[in-house]
C-alpha cells in the first residue's frame, strides 16, 4: 500500500512538475492529465473509488479534452522560443508557495503527532452512502451548484447562438436549393 | 443447471490457486493473473474472430464469398493477418511527435482493456466488481478519446488532425446521451454495482418458483429492453454507443473515403494493428455494458451465465456489422446535430418516463405500467422525437422546395 | 423524423435478404472462385491477337503473308514483323518474326479489322501474366500461331463465316484465272500479237498467294 502511495504520489508530481516547465503545449496538457490520473489512483487507493471515477471522468474525460481542443486550435505549440518558460521572479514565487504549504500543512502534522490515525470503525466507503449524504442533508447545496451549472451552460448557448442567429436569417436566400436535414 | 460454467470456472481458478497457498505473496500475483490474463486474452481472440466475422458478414451482404482461402471458411486469416502486420515495417513520419506517436495505440489498448474488465461476465466472474463499475466504466471509456487526439496530433498529418478533432467532437458528444440513457437503468436499479444491475433484471418471484415455465421465462422477460423505458433507451444506447466505438455509420473519425482513416493515416505495421485492436475491444467493452444494462447480463434461461453473455455480446456485435453493411455515413453537422438536438433531449425524456413507470409499477401493478409505459410513455417519446425534428429543421428546410436546374 | 425510422429498417430488410439469401440463390453470390473455377467466356470476347494457320504445319499453313498492315495500323505499335527470306536471299511471303506486345497491346482490335487475308484473329485467353516482365510478355511466332480449328472451338460462328468468305473469294479467284486462261488460249489460238498483252497481264503476280490459300 506504501509503495503505491509513493509511486502514484511521484507521478503526481512529476506530472504537476513537468506540466508547468515543458515549452511545448500538448505535452504540457498530457502531463497535467498524467497528474489527473496519478490522483485518480491515490483516491482508489483510500477506497474513494466513487471520486476516482468521478475524477477520471470530469478532469480527464472533459477538462482534458477542453483544454486539448483549446490547444488543437494552436498553430504554434512551442510558443516564443526566445521567451523563457520560467518568469523572471519564480524564486520569490517558489519561496512563496513553500511558506503557504508549511503554514497549512505544518499545524495539521504537529497535531497528529507522526502517529497513524486509528481508522474509523462505521467507515462505510460505498456509492450508496455517499449518495445518501448528498442527497439527504446536502440536498440543498447540490441543488444551487446544479443550478448554477444549468444557468452556466444556457448562459454559454445564449452567448453562442445569440448573434449568429440573426446574421444566418439574413444571409439564406429564398430560392436556395435544399439540402436534406441540415 | 443454472451458473453451471461460470461455478466450474471460478472451482478451475480456486484449484489453479491452491497450488500456491504455501506462498502468500505469489498466491496474491497468481490471483491478479488469474483474473487478468485470460479475460484479456478471451477478448483478444474475441477480436480475432469478429475480425473474420465481419469481414464475413459484410462479403455476404454485398454478395460475395469474403476470406475462403486461410484455413475452412478463411477461418485462419485473422492470424494471416496478424503474422502480414507484425512483419510489415512500422514508419514513423520524420516530424510527427515520436513519443506521442508511440504512446496512443497502447492508451487507446489500455482503457479498452480496463473497461472490459469492469464488465459482469457471469456469476463470480467479474474482474473488478468495484461498487461503483458502470461509472467508472463510463469513465474509462472517456479515455478513448485521448488515445485518439494523440494519434490525429502527433502524425502532424492534416488528416490525421482533422480525424482527431472529429473524434474529439463526436465521443464529447455521444458520452452525453450514451450515459443519460444508462442513468434510466441505474436509476430503477437503484446501484452503480454491475452485478446488482443484472440482478435486478430478473423477475425474483418467478425465478424461485419451481415452475419450470416461470423460471424459463422470468430469466427472460425481466430484461430492461422488454420494458419500455428500456427499449427506449437502448435504442439511444445503441446508437450512442456506435458513435462512441467510431463504428458505421458514425466513423467519421477515420472515414476513409474522405480523410484517409483520419488519425490511422500515419499508423503502419503492427501499431497499426494494436489501434485496430484497440477500437474494436473498446467497441466489445462498450456492447458488453449494453449486455448488462439492457439486455439482462448474463441472465438467461437454462444454462444463465457466461454462455448467455457470449452470445448476447456477438449478437449484438452482429448488428453493428450489419448496420455497418447497411447505412452510409452521416456528414459531420448531422452528426453533431443528433447527438445535441435529438438524443440527448429524448434521453433526458426517457429518464422521466422510467421515474413515472417505476411510480406506476409501485402503486398499481407491472401490468398497469407496462400499458401505461408502451402506450404513454412511447406516445410522448414520438411526440418529443416529432416536435425536435421539426424544430432542428433549418429555416431552408421548412421553405419549399426550389429547384433550380430542374425547369 | 419518426422514431421508428422506417427507412433505416427498410434498408436493414434489404441488407438482411441480400445476407441471407448469398446462402440458397445463385444469382445472390456471383463470385466465381477464379483459380480453381474459371466462368464461361463469350465467343465474342476478344483479349490478344492470334495467327492462325491452314492444315497441320503451322509455319507452312501460315496465312500471314507479311503485308505488314496490322503493324502499321497498330495503334499502341505492339506489332513487330520481319518478312522471311530463302536460302537465295528471295524474299518469301511470310513473316520470319511476328512478335506482339502483350504489355502493349490494348485489345483494339484494328489488328483483325485491316488483315485482307483473315490471317489474325482476337483470342479469348486472358491468362497472359508471365514472370519474366521483358521475352515473357512478348509473344513470338510460334506461340502466336493456332489452327483454324483452335478458331472454331473458340468462335465457330465468326470461324464457319471466316472460311465462306475466303473459300467464296477462292472460288472467284479460280473463276477470274479459268476465264483468263481461256483468253489466254483464245488468244494463243490467234496468235497474231499476243505477247504485250501477256506481258502487261497482273495476275502473274497475284498468283503465288493463292495456291497458299487454298491449301
Amino acid at each position: 500500500m506504501n509503495i503505491a502511495f509513493y509511486l502514484l504520489a511521484l507521478v503526481a508530481v512529476l506530472g504537476a512538475g513537468l506540466a508547468i516547465t515543458l515549452r511545448n503545449v500538448v505535452h504540457a496538457v498530457f502531463s497535467v492529465l498524467l497528474f489527473f490520473s496519478a490522483l485518480a489512483g491515490l483516491f482508489l487507493l483510500m477506497l474513494a473509488e466513487f471520486i476516482a471515477a468521478v475524477q477520471v471522468l470530469v478532469y480527464i474525460g472533459s477538462v482534458g479534452i477542453l483544454m486539448l481542443f483549446a490547444i488543437m486550435l494552436t498553430t504554434n505549440v512551442m510558443g516564443d522560443p526566445n521567451r523563457p518558460v520560467r518568469s523572471r521572479g519564480w524564486v520569490w514565487g517558489g519561496l512563496a508557495v513553500i511558506a503557504l504549504l508549511a503554514g497549512v500543512l505544518l499545524p495539521l502534522i504537529s497535531r497528529t503527532g507522526g502517529q497513524t490515525p486509528t481508522p474509523l470503525s462505521d467507515f462505510n466507503p460505498s456509492v450508496k452512502q455517499l449518495g445518501m449524504v448528498l442527497m439527504d442533508p446536502y440536498f440543498a447545496s447540490v441543488g444551487v451548484i446544479a443550478l448554477l451549472l444549468t444557468a452556466g451552460l444556457i448562459g454559454a448557448v445564449v452567448a453562442a447562438t445569440g448573434a449568429s442567429e440573426a446574421d444566418q436569417k439574413k444571409t439564406v436566400p429564398a430560392n436556395r436549393p435544399n439540402y436534406p436535414n441540415t | 443447471m443454472n451458473n453451471f460454467f461460470d461455478l466450474k470456472l471460478v472451482e478451475l481458478g480456486r484449484w489453479i490457486e491452491a497450488f500456491f497457498a504455501d506462498f502468500p505473496s505469489l498466491k496474491l500475483v497468481v490471483h491478479l493473473l488469474l483474473c487478468t490474463l485470460p479475460l484479456a486474452l478471451s477478448f483478444m481472440g474475441a477480436f480475432a474472430f469478429t475480425t473474420w466475422l465481419e469481414r464475413k458478414g459484410l462479403a455476404r451482404i454485398q454478395n460475395r464469398p469474403g476470406p475462403n482461402r486461410v484455413g475452412i471458411f478463411g477461418l485462419l486469416q485473422p492470424i494471416a493477418d496478424g503474422i502480414k502486420m507484425l512483419i510489415k515495417e512500422d514508419i514513423v513520419p520524420e516530424r510527427s511527435d515520436k513519443l506521442f506517436h508511440f504512446l496512443a495505440p497502447i492508451m487507446l489498448m489500455i482503457p479498452a482493456l480496463i473497461g472490459v474488465g469492469f464488465l459482469p461476465l457471469g456469476d463470480g466472474l467479474h474482474a473488478l466488481p468495484l461498487d461503483s463499475a458502470i461509472i467508472f466504466f463510463f469513465a474509462i471509456s472517456s479515455l478513448n478519446t485521448i488515445a485518439v487526439f494523440m494519434a490525429g496530433w502527433s502524425s502532424r498529418n492534416k488528416y490525421s488532425l482533422l480525424g482527431g478533432m472529429r473524434a474529439v467532437a463526436q465521443m464529447i458528444s455521444y458520452e452525453i446521451p450514451l450515459v443519460l440513457s444508462a442513468v434510466a437503468v441505474i436509476m430503477i436499479a437503484g446501484s452503480l454495482n454491475a452485478q446488482e444491475v443484472v440482478a435486478s433484471q430478473q423477475i425474483s418471484s418467478w425465478v424461485g418458483s419451481g415452475n419450470i415455465l416461470q423460471e424459463f421465462f422470468g430469466r427472460i422477460l425481466g430484461w430492461n429492453v422488454f420494458k419500455p423505458w428500456g427499449f427506449a433507451g437502448f435504442i439511444f444506447f445503441f446508437v450512442a454507443a456506435l458513435a462512441e466505438a467510431n463504428r458505421s455509420p458514425f466513423d467519421l473519425p477515420e472515414a476513409d473515403s474522405e480523410i484517409i482513416a483520419g488519425h490511422l493515416t500515419e499508423y503502419s505495421g503492427f501499431k497499426y494493428a494494436i489501434f485496430f485492436m484497440g477500437e474494436y475491444i473498446s467497441a466489445f467493452a462498450i456492447a458488453g455494458i449494453g449486455v448488462t444494462l439492457f439486455l439482462g447480463g448474463w441472465n438467461g434461461p437454462v444454462f444463465s451465465g457466461l454462455p448467455w453473455f457470449v452470445l448476447k455480446l456477438f449478437s449484438l456485435f452482429a448488428v453493428m456489422i450489419w448496420i455497418r453493411g447497411t447505412l452510409p455515413r452521416l456528414r459531420v453537422d448531422q452528426l453533431m446535430g443528433y447527438a445535441w438536438k435529438f438524443l440527448f433531449p429524448l434521453a433526458i425524456l426517457n429518464i422521466f418516463l422510467a421515474g413515472f413507470y417505476h411510480f406506476i409499477e409501485r402503486q398499481w401493478g407491472t401490468a398497469i405500467a407496462m400499458l401505461a409505459g408502451w402506450i404513454l410513455g412511447f406516445g410522448a417519446l414520438q411526440l418529443a422525437a416529432t416536435a425536435l425534428s421539426r424544430l432542428n429543421q433549418s429555416p431552408i428546410m421548412r421553405s419549399k422546395r426550389v429547384y433550380q436546374l430542374v425547369e | 423524423m419518426s422514431l421508428l425510422a422506417k427507412g433505416i429498417l427498410k434498408g436493414m430488410a434489404v441488407t438482411a435478404k441480400n445476407f441471407f439469401q448469398s446462402y440458397y440463390r445463385k444469382e445472390r453470390l456471383p463470385t466465381v472462385q477464379y483459380p480453381e473455377e474459371k466462368s464461361t467466356i463469350t465467343p465474342f470476347t476478344r483479349n490478344f491477337p492470334f495467327l492462325l494457320y491452314d492444315g497441320d504445319d503451322a509455319v507452312d499453313g501460315m496465312r500471314c503473308t507479311a503485308c505488314t498492315l496490322c503493324e502499321r495500323a497498330c495503334p499502341p505499335q505492339c506489332i513487330y514483323i520481319i518478312k522471311d527470306k530463302d536460302e537465295k536471299g528471295k524474299p518469301i511471303l511470310r513473316p520470319r518474326i511476328f512478335d506482339i506486345d502483350t504489355s502493349v497491346c490494348m485489345s483494339c482490335q484494328l489488328c483483325v479489322e485491316v488483315c485482307p487475308y483473315e490471317a489474325i484473329r482476337m483470342d479469348s485467353a486472358f491468362e497472359l501474366s508471365n514472370e519474366n516482365r521483358f521475352e515473357g510478355l512478348l509473344i513470338n511466332r510460334g506461340d502466336l500461331l493456332k489452327s483454324n480449328d483452335y478458331y472454331h472451338a473458340l468462335n465457330p460462328v465468326e470461324a464457319r463465316e471466316t472460311d465462306d468468305r475466303i473459300a467464296a473469294k477462292n472460288a472467284l479467284a479460280e473463276a477470274k484465272k479459268k476465264a483468263r486462261q481461256k483468253k489466254t488460249r483464245l488468244a494463243a489460238a490467234k496468235a497474231k500479237r499476243p505477247p504485250s498483252r501477256l506481258k502487261k497481264s497482273p495476275p502473274a503476280r497475284e498468283k503465288p498467294p493463292q495456291p497458299e490459300k487454298s491449301e
